[in-house]
């Protein structure tokens, strides 16, 4: 296995060497006029002149970031630079005091809406198409709530990082991913936006793939089915039983077992059974696994006999 | 030598040389101006050490046992600034079994192609102790008596390779491709178990064996994506396919405890291959700055026709697969406008058929007769649910803003004749929603929501037998997902600057459930309630030193009767109650320093402390007179401290020193006293407490 990758770097490594030599062949001479509009660097001149490597919010880290990359025509740096998103601000040039026409931080008087729609101006296609109207939309959570620009890392888009900016708000899953049950969150291994898109999304809690199911199949397919034997829950709703935040019960389960199948089952045979540490057979449904010490094939199973009760998810 | 050198004279080559920066003459700067604007990149490696065995610290590292561990990361960037062209390799944790690889290039506003691999490894938390033999394959063989076992070390690992590629055509087009192959393998505790007690003298709790699900799969992921761009349009459509190869569709045992019945689970089925092919559209229309219209709609075609197992009985008929199919249609439409300059409304409509098409056949008859709660048929399960939304927000004085909102969702279910829990066709729920918000201020900002909601639906069916008599012992319990539930929910959340150097955030959230009964008894879930509170406090004592702490509580809690037993002749059952609690204090503290130019330290430590309740009781003197025995709490702690200091070397190298302490402690009964019958036995140590002290050298260029 470990071939695999191995062999696709050496591959990748070797198209880095090709796909150079092609950009060359496409990059401006050394005669040509030098990127960007004459406008970029007056603004740069202009902006950096105050906003320099002292200035109390260090803001020069963004020349590190695409944003600055002028050979891309789609930059603000291939525009009018810093007054591309902050405007031409003539009051502030002439009195520092003033806030530029256009400013994005905590303190900002200008609505968020407004100053959303100054990103989306570039952004607006891709992942955040269906941005407007989406719930951090309208909670007026500014672009800028999450995202840092003036910085070489954005937290938000580093997997490390990138869930203590959603925990600023959503305080709950702060505890709930360090449960003993729990994906590997704190390890950088799972994060928020392999689940969300918190720009918006076709389904429920801003599911990457539009609900909830189909989110979870992305890593877990094999529950996906159809089988022989559905178990209607799971075909639903995988959060009917499962807490993906985090649980102090095994496997992600929201309950303990037998509650959690008590929730639907009932006493037609055994199904209501008092919990208990000493009952055996099927009475034996809050040690070990529980109710599915015998009901082992929970998701569903594509086994078409019923020689033993298989038709309970038991093969 | 103060590496953090703050000018007295702002140089004043930076505005030229940042000039540079949109052209070819970078190389000429000062180094200072370099650092300042070229991307950097960092490389570290080191060793590390555990001072003991941690099964939960190590659960997802493989930092699991006393010893020493390799500490390597890089991240080289390169960028060409004459022609946009970066080139950047990620490696994290290399010398761990969690190592993520990442190889990208690309022509900003042209081009772009990536290559990663990451690995994500499980190791199961508890120590399994067992003579089965075969673990990991689908052969696996079990011991014929109660046998003493060896420690086992059960594991999953993920290995998954990514590949990408963007290009950026004419006309506003973009082009995506993604591709993920991700390898699974490993196993994982499952068992397989038959009513009955176990053999006389044997301290297991039933005919339960030990059967680990061996896991070797591939699931694989393609999607491509074309996107239009424009000005006010946007596009984007594609085609998104998944296959899911499980390498082996069977467990087969041997051996095993001599009990009747017990041996004819076997074989056991597997997770089945399965596919689909999704095409999709998602569209944005700005009809005016302040009004935009957004789509989506998908349709998915998702199969499993892979072979039955060998080795059990096929009815005849139903041929060698189950030929499943499922289609899925997706609308999504959705209008944001604002009418009026203070007054914006947002509706959104949302359209999904889950259409399990399954040919319906009778796969067993065996042990059928008409008062069987089963018929022998597959039970395809389609739904289709329609929701809507509306919400108003009208902005008033001081920056505050009022929004109203209204949820609705209504979901249609199939249905089997022959039904052993309780179901209806169809739910409907309607949301109520206002909201009090302040966006903006330097002071406090924050919101006051609060939210009723009421789910109902068509009247529940009766659990069926096979000649289609209402099951006499059934309809006792609305399943949660679908019973009558009235729903409150308030939540508060202030943002507060007092001062400058303060902030402070508290969050409030209380949320309450009161669900239907479908029976006499009560039986089923009654309720529910859940508390969130939560305080946040980030303190700048100087550009050198930053403070924060924080402090939650969550507290959940569902009340659920239950009739016990098989009681449909019983006049007066025995009903009893499950009072479940989960209540978690947790709180975390964390600084980072810089206490002069050289040295930049941090520390960050959280406690939680969580406790499980049951608060099972009977309710009445009914039949049988068993006792209700209460389930002792389980209490869980899970506490960590991280410290580092980073000490500059010289200007772009240094050390750094990482050292973690992680504890988990539990009084958690799951397993303590599990015996399975064959012998196996799984065990946690209570206390867990691991050390790991970090040394790595890191180096900075550019």
């Amino acid at each position: 296995m470990t071939i695999i990758p191995t062999v696709l770097l050496g591959a990748a490594l070797l198209l880095a060497q090709l796909f150079p030599l092609f950009a060359a062949a496409q990059a401006p001479s050394a005669t040509a006029p030098l990127a960007g509009p004459e406008a970029a660097q007056q603004a740069v001149r202009t902006c950096t002149a105050c906003h320099n490597e002292n200035w109390r919010t260090p803001v020069l880290a963004i020349f590190q970031t695409k944003h600055a990359v002028s050979a891309d025509k789609r930059t603000p740096f291939a525009d009018q630079a810093c007054m591309t998103c902050h405007g031409q601000s003539a009051e502030h040039l002439k009195s520092p005091a003033s806030p530029p026409d256009m400013f994005f931080g905590r303190k900002s008087t200008i609505p968020v809406a407004e100053r959303n729609a100054k990103c989306l101006t570039c952004h607006q296609g891709g992942k955040r198409m269906l941005w407007a109207g989406s719930p951090h939309d309208s909670r007026d959570v500014a672009c800028t709530s999450c995202h840092q620009l003036h910085t070489a890392q954005d937290k938000v888009r580093d997997k490390l990082t990138q869930p203590e900016v959603c925990f600023a708000c959503h305080k709950e899953k702060r505890i709930e991913i360090s449960r003993p049950s729990r994906h590997p969150i704190k390890e950088g291994k799972v994060v928020c936006s392999d689940c969300h898109n918190p720009h918006g999304t076709a389904g429920p809690a801003l599911l990457v793939r539009d609900g909830v199911n189909n989110t979870c199949y992305t890593c877990h397919m094999e529950k996906r089915g159809p089988f022989v034997r559905n178990h209607q829950p799971v075909t639903e709703n995988c959060a009917i039983c499962h807490n993906p935040h985090g649980t102090t019960t095994a496997n992600l389960l929201r309950q303990r077992l037998p509650f959690l199948c008590q929730q639907c089952h009932e006493a037609s045979t055994h199904q209501g059974s008092i919990a208990s540490r000493t009952a055996i057979s099927t009475g034996a449904n809050t040690l070990a696994r529980g109710c599915e010490n015998c009901h082992t094939q929970i998701h569903g199973s594509n086994n078409p006999s019923n020689l033993a009760g298989e038709r309970t998810f038991r093969r | 030598m103060n590496l953090h050198i703050r000018h007295a004279f702002p140089l004043t080559a930076v505005t030229a040389a940042l000039l540079a920066a949109f052209g070819p003459a970078l190389a000429a700067e000062s180094e200072e101006v370099v650092r300042l604007t070229k991307p950097e990149s960092t490389v570290s490696f080191g060793l590390g050490y555990a001072d003991t065995e941690g099964r939960r610290f190590g659960q997802y590292t493989g930092v699991n046992d006393q010893g020493a561990y390799g500490l390597f990361n890089a991240d080289i960037v390169r960028r060409d600034d004459a022609t946009g062209i970066w080139l950047r390799f990620t490696g994290r944790n290399l010398g761990l079994e969690n190592r993520e690889l990442r190889f990208e290039h690309e022509r900003q506003g042209n081009w772009r192609y990536f290559v990663d691999f990451s690995q994500t490894p499980r190791f199961e938390p508890l120590i399994v102790s067992s003579v089965v033999t075969g673990i990991g394959s689908p052969n696996l063989t079990l011991p014929g008596a109660l046998t003493t076992g060896a420690n086992v070390d059960l594991k999953t690992q993920r290995e998954a390779i990514g590949l990408g590629f963007d290009k950026l055509l004419p006309g506003n087009l973009n082009l995506q491709v993604r591709f993920r192959n991700e390898e699974k393998d490993g196993a994982r505790i499952s068992g397989r178990g038959l009513q009955g007690a176990p053999p006389a003298g044997n301290p297991a709790f039933g005919l339960f064996e030990f059967a680990p699900e061996p896991i070797n799969s591939t699931t694989r992921q393609l999607e491509a994506t074309l996107g239009y761009a424009g000005e006010r349009l946007q596009l984007a459509g594609g085609y998104y396919g998944t296959t899911y190869n499980n390498q082996y569709n069977a467990l087969n045992s041997t051996g095993g405890i001599a009990a009747a019945g017990l041996i004819a689970l076997n074989p056991i089925a597997l997770p089945a291959d399965t596919q689909s092919h999704q095409l999709h559209l998602t569209g944005g229309y700005s009809f005016t700055p302040a009004t935009r219209g957004t789509f989506k709609i998908a349709y998915t075609k998702a199969t499993q026709d892979d072979a039955f197992v060998t080795g059990v009985p096929l009815a005849p008929g139903i041929g060698n697969s189950a030929q499943a199919r499922l289609d899925t249609t997706l609308v999504q439409l959705g209008l944001t406008a604002r009418p009026l300059p203070k007054l914006s409304v947002n509706a959104s409509l949302r359209y999904e058929d889950v259409d399990d098409k399954t040919p319906i056949a009778q796969y067993f008859n065996v042990g059928l007769g008409p008062l069987s709660t089963f018929n022998g048929n597959n039970e395809p399960h389609s739904f289709r649910t329609t929701s809507g939304r509306l919400e108003a927000s009208y902005a008033l004085p001081m920056a505050f803003r009022l929004t109203g909102g209204l949820d609705y969702e209504e979901k249609k279910h199939n249905f089997s004749p022959v039904r052993i829990v309780t179901h209806r066709d169809k739910t409907e729920e309607t949301s109520y929603r206002i909201e009090l918000r302040r966006s903006m201020s330097e002071t406090v900002t924050g919101a006051l929501a609060y939210i009723h909601s009421e789910r109902g639906g068509s009247p529940f069916m009766l659990t069926t037998r096979n000649d289609g008599s209402p099951a006499p012992s059934g309809n006792r319990v609305a399943p949660i997902n679908i019973a009558d539930r009235d729903r409150d929910k308030v939540r508060l959340s202030v943002n507060w600057t007092p001062a400058e150097p303060l902030s402070l955030q508290f969050a409030v959230d209380e949320a309450r459930d009161s669900y239907g009964q479908i029976h006499a008894l009560g039986t089923g879930v009654r309720k529910g309630e859940a508390r969130n509170y939560s305080v946040d406090a980030a303190y700048t004592f100087s550009d050198q030193w930053q403070g924060t702490a924080w402090v939650s509580r969550n507290d959940t809690r569902q009340d659920q009767w239950q009739q016990a037993g098989s009681q449909a002749t019983v006049p007066a059952p025995l009903v009893w109650a499950a009072a479940l609690r989960n209540v978690g204090d947790s709180f975390g503290l964390g600084v980072r320093g810089k206490p002069n130019g050289r040295l930049e330290i941090g520390a960050d430590l959280s406690h939680s402390d969580i406790t499980d309740e049951y608060g099972q009781q009977r309710l009445n003197a009914g039949t049988p007179a068993t006792v209700v025995a209460p389930l002792p709490d389980v209490s869980t702690e899970l506490t960590r401290l991280t410290l580092f200091a980073k000490y500059a070397v010289q200007k772009n190298a240094g050390v750094r020193l990482d050292y973690i302490y992680d504890r988990f402690s539990t009084d958690d009964f799951t397993w303590t006293t599990w015996q399975y019958v064959v012998g196996t036995r799984m065990l946690q140590s209570p206390t867990q407490k691991v050390h790991f002290l970090g040394v790595s050298y890191y180096y900075r260029f550019q």
